[in-house]
């Protein structure tokens, strides 16, 4: 029993890492909080539908087209909807209250083009793995395993390139990034992408689970909301675990409690928690 | 001011993108009730309130769309006969949005358009929140809700649509004891009123019949979308049955899933009607042997009448949904409660359910010389229910196997 | 400056005319046309509420959780302990405030998306309560039946009779709390208290310096708000007798929010301009209603990108809103704590270079 709930939690905290990641990378760059970050989980999984089930091409195939796809996105919302209103920068409310406006646009564009019916695609590997007596669905493991890739691959991006570099150095300091010859507008547009693009894998990844519907957005939205809150805002290793925590509770929660009291009690603790250490776990204080 | 032009303008165009939509992408969706309008026959309004966005959308769409097939098939024809003057139907759709506020209003809208027959709504509290409007505004409602008190008396105005959980369950049971030797029985039901009503009466039936209730108190959350920790709790007790208490068609195959990948072998049931299409794509193999009470239509049952109904069904929805079997019967009955009523009925519903009790007509959609009439006195005591057939359903090899066909009057 | 004055007074005249009499009329025997303005009429209630946290510099994403407790209050006491609506709908504010200013000791620390993440989570916190503490609030089968208002008597001299189902009563007695609650609202903005709100949300510590007590202004603010949301949701729940844990949501909460923005920041009657629109504008267009949440999002997005300040900086504003001098409390006193503002500093630097 013990050992099911931390398969679980495995499987759910390394996803939901994915996720918030994404989220404070977006946050980090432009201090902008991406309501419609589960909207676009929401859409990386009907990226591996379409490709992957519907059209029958190779799952890796799928997978690796959440990228262009919610990158694309991500860049037009910075275009074409964000800079705008950080450069007119009347009060913060703006930013948010049009973060909430993509995301209700995105949740309704899929409602429209795909409807409301649940989709689910059929298993990659089939089979279960037994681990002391817990059972591991293979394409659990594929995902706990592809996500540790996934986020291996991220810290490598943002810590060993120069695109890193830059996207670190705009998070610290706009203005000096600036004056060190980095080309702002650029940078923080692949931030956007970058961060869309990893809600659009976690969606891809967890297509082969969960089920692909389009209202599946806002829980995420909100869980997401959760891990950065636990973590802190705009750090990374606050991210990771933030996602990794709540996956765990959840899955302890659910197995023990019934589920709402689990999120009853999540919330509880994270304003518990705010209370002490209003930053996050890892977050730096701020004024 | 730029600003401002562009801010009208882009308004403006959204606006007009939005009506535009409507013609572009669903185009059966109005002329179903319009369609050959030309004679000038007098109009019978028939309503929808249902839940038509959202998780549970396809429960309202469903209903919407089997009283478009309906109205199409009559006007087609000529349109109804009451009294000797023939009727155009025109059905009007309201979303709930499953929010007992949204309804409220939509039923308010209804009656002050002045209809009097209205199909749905499809979830507990919004056919409850609607119960006093529909009671002062003189309307008959056909609701897809389980709770009985909106069908029993002070209440007269709502006739239930289809078969109750507390009605299928205790046959099930009993069918799988007799038939399959079932001993113990696990509930599993999502945290919400309807599915734990049904979770209740399904316990207390099972407990009737001398089931072994082996564990019921599981529970998850609407919009969990991982379904072991749950199960690995269900199958702990090795049950020989598990009920999936009123679990709606996109969690099932989830359910399914996590069940047999845990390693169940026992049988599943559930007493509401599932989706075919999505059980096979998305729990494939493990829907196998998936028990169900169904759409109250089967290949084995159905007359020529049904498979028009299913071509015009599809015509106006798309693809087939098997709960429309069973929700093909909610316009039908009203009109065979009107021809019964005679002219009165049309604009008050007293004549109406005076009449209810003298239905009696060949039920057109089942082979054989089924009837159809007002049934349920058993359950309410008063005729408010509609008749259909109790038809369950086993996946077998991706299709439909029908396991019996009962009925609420046995 | 008195012509100003005059033509305000003529256009308040005017739309409290048709508000109270008009509208009233026309729609008598309209039911479900009195719904609409009845349910606008709430809504501006607790949209105001959000307005004033606005003010203090806070977004607010957690009203939807204070009109729950309101209607929830208002429901177990009048079913439950069989209290009458009237005393259930004071004590339903009244505990409302208690339990935003209990919340507002400790999470009015928070500032920016910390608040809105925080009070976005609150509204999800308190439906999880509702829904979980079954013995109190019924759980998910939420509290059904619920009589509408009955006679109001004072010292055996009755001075609202019973009104039955009737539409027409309900609908004055939102319009009469609207406008009371609107005049108070006005009234505290026109006192001390207002400009020290204001004060807040350009700086609090600019504030903090002149020696006011800000902890305890925000704290105040946030209380009137959470009582404003008690209030609606009170009377929300009576006028519709029933209230379920998915009454009041996050999606609740956010439109809320869009009311303010639709109808102007920096206008007190913004919230209530906005949320008439909004309501009004569906039931006219009522077959793009499908589309509701769709067309929500474009106008979110389209007015942030082309009209931040909201309807009433359109013509209206010159007449019916605020004049010179709060522009230039808003947007002077906004630049100039801007050119400390790294993040437009970017701007100017790259028009230089």
């Amino acid at each position: 029993m013990v050992i099911q709930m931390i398969l679980n939690g495995l499987m759910l905290g390394l996803s939901y890492a994915l996720i918030a990641l994404g989220l404070t990378l977006i946050f980090a760059i432009m201090n902008i909080l991406n309501f419609a970050h589960g909207q676009m989980y929401m859409l990386g999984g009907f990226v591996v539908y379409y490709f992957y089930y519907v059209f029958g091409l190779n799952y890796f195939f799928a997978l690796f087209m959440c990228i262009p796809t919610l990158a694309l996105i991500g860049v037009i919302f910075e275009k074409f909807f964000f800079r705008r209103v950080l450069t007119l920068g009347r009060r913060e409310e703006s930013s948010m209250l049009l973060a909430m406006g993509t995301a209700l646009l995105l949740e309704n564009i899929a409602l429209i083009a795909f409807g409301y019916k649940e989709q689910g695609v059929p298993p990659l590997i089939h089979g279960v793995i037994k681990i002391f007596g817990g059972y591991l669905p293979a394409d659990r493991a594929f995902i706990i395993l592809m996500s540790v890739l996934l986020i291996i691959g991220l810290l490598v991006f943002i810590y060993k390139t120069r695109p890193g570099r830059a996207l670190r150095a705009l998070a610290q300091d706009k203005e000096v990034t600036y004056l060190m010859g980095v080309d702002v507008n650029k940078i923080t547009m692949l931030g956007f992408a970058v961060g869309a693009a990893l809600a659009g894998l976690a969606g891809g990844l967890l297509a082969l689970t969960f089920p692909i519907f389009s209202g599946s957005g806002t829980p995420i939205t909100i869980k997401s909301f959760l891990m950065i809150m636990i973590g802190g805002a705009g750090v990374v290793p606050g991210a990771i675990i933030g996602g990794f925590l709540l996956g765990m509770v959840e899955s302890f929660g659910y197995g023990l409690i019934s589920g709402s009291m689990t999120y009853l009690i999540i919330f509880a603790m994270i304003i518990l928690l705010l209370i002490f250490r209003p930053q996050g776990i890892m977050g730096k204080p701020w004024g | 001011m730029k600003d401002v032009k562009k801010f009208l303008a882009v308004v403006l165009i959204t606006a007009m993108a939005f009506l535009a939509i409507p013609q572009a992408f669903a185009g059966g969706e109005k002329e179903a009730g319009k369609a050959e309008a030309k004679t000038e026959m007098p109009v019978l309004k028939i309503g929808v309130l249902g839940v038509m966005t959202g998780h549970a959308a396809s429960w309202g769409l469903v209903c919407k769309y089997c009283a478009e097939a309906n109205a199409k098939i009559y006007n087609e024809r000529g349109g109804v006969e009451i009294d000797g003057q023939k009727y155009k139907i025109e059905v009007t759709s309201i979303d709930t949005k499953q929010d007992p506020k949204v309804a409220v209003t939509g039923a308010e809208r209804l009656v002050s358009e002045g209809f009097h027959y209205v199909i749905g709504p499809n979830v507990d509290n919004t056919a409850i929140s609607v119960s006093p409007v529909f009671h002062d505004g003189g309307v008959v409602y056909i609701p897809y809700s389980f709770n009985k008190e909106l069908f029993s008396p002070p209440n007269e105005n709502a006739i239930l649509g289809m078969i109750a959980s507390y009605q299928s369950g205790p046959v099930i049971y009993k069918w799988l004891m007799e038939n399959r030797g079932i001993k113990s029985v696990a509930f599993v039901a999502r945290n919400q009123p309807d599915p734990l009503n049904q979770r209740k009466w399904g316990v207390d039936a099972a407990n009737e019949l001398g089931l072994n209730v082996v564990s019921w108190k599981d529970t998850y959350e609407p919009g969990t979308t991982d379904f072991y920790p749950v199960m690995t709790k269900v199958i702990q007790n090795n049950p020989d049955l598990i009920v999936l208490s009123g679990v709606s068609p996109g969690d099932a195959p989830l359910l399914l899933n996590a069940a047999r990948d845990l390693g169940y072998k026992g049988l599943i049931s559930t007493e509401t009607s599932q989706d075919l299409v999505t059980l096979n794509k998305v729990a494939g193999k493990n829907a196998e042997g998936f028990i169900f009470v169904g759409g109250a239509t089967t290949p084995e049952i159905e007359t020529e009448e049904m498979k028009y109904f299913r071509k015009v069904y599809e015509e106006v929805a798309g693809e087939w949904n098997d709960e429309a079997g069973t929700k093909v019967y909610a316009l039908p009955a009203i009109i065979w409660g009107l021809q019964a009523a005679g002219k009165a009925a049309l604009t008050d519903v007293e004549a109406f359910k005076k009449a209810m009790p003298n239905v009696d007509v060949k039920n057109p959609f089942v082979k054989g010389d089924r009837r159809f009439r007002f049934v349920g006195e058993k359950w309410f005591g008063q005729p408010r229910q509609l008749d259909v057939p109790m038809v369950v359903n086993q996946v077998k090899g991706g299709e439909l196997e029908t396991l019996f066909v009962g009925s609420v009057g046995d | 400056m008195n012509q100003k004055n005059y033509a305000r007074i003529v256009l308040v005249a005017t739309l409290l005319f048709i508000y109270l009499i008009v509208l009233p009329i026309i729609f008598r025997n309209q039911r479900y046309l009195l719904n609409i303005v009845i349910t606008a009429s709430l809504l501006s209630c607790a949209s105001l509420g959000v307005w004033i946290t606005f003010s203090i510099g806070r977004i607010n994403i957690g009203q939807g959780a204070f009109a729950g407790i309101g209607g929830y209050t208002t429901a177990i006491l009048i079913m439950k302990a069989g209290f009458s609506f009237w005393q259930s709908f004071l004590l339903a504010g009244l505990l409302a405030a208690l339990i935003g200013f209990l919340f507002g000791l400790v999470i009015l620390r928070l500032k920016g998306v910390y608040f809105a993440m925080l009070t976005l989570s609150l509204t999800e916190t308190f439906r999880l309560i509702f829904l979980n503490a079954e013995g109190l609030t019924n759980g998910g089968n939420g509290i059904m039946g619920i009589p509408r208002p009955g006679a109001l008597s004072i010292a055996g001299i009755t001075i609202i009779p019973n009104f039955g189902r009737s539409n027409i009563f309900f609908y004055y007695l939102s319009a009469t709390i609207l406008i009371i609650v609107f005049l108070a609202v006005w009234r505290l903005y026109k006192s001390r208290i207002g400009w020290i709100f204001k004060a807040i949300r350009i700086s609090e510590d600019l504030t903090r310096s002149c020696g006011i007590n800000i902890v305890k202004y925000r704290i105040m603010a946030y209380s009137i708000c959470c009582f404003l949301g008690g209030i609606a949701g009170s009377l929300f729940t009576v006028f519709y007798q029933n209230i379920f844990p998915a009454s009041f949501q996050v999606n609740d909460s956010v439109y809320f929010m869009l009311y303010c923005f639709l109808g102007g920041l920096d206008y007190l009657a913004g919230p209530i301009l906005g949320a008439f629109v909004l309501t009004g504008a569906f039931e006219v267009l009522r077959f793009i209603q499908k589309y509701q949440e769709g067309i929500y999002a474009c106008i979110m997005i389209a007015l942030m990108l082309w009209l931040p300040n909201g309807l009433m900086s359109l013509n209206l504003g010159k007449v019916f809103g605020k004049r010179k001098e709060k522009e230039l409390e808003t947007t002077e006193a906004d630049k100039l704590l801007k050119s400390y503002n790294p993040d437009s500093g970017r701007k100017s630097l790259k028009k230089e270079g």
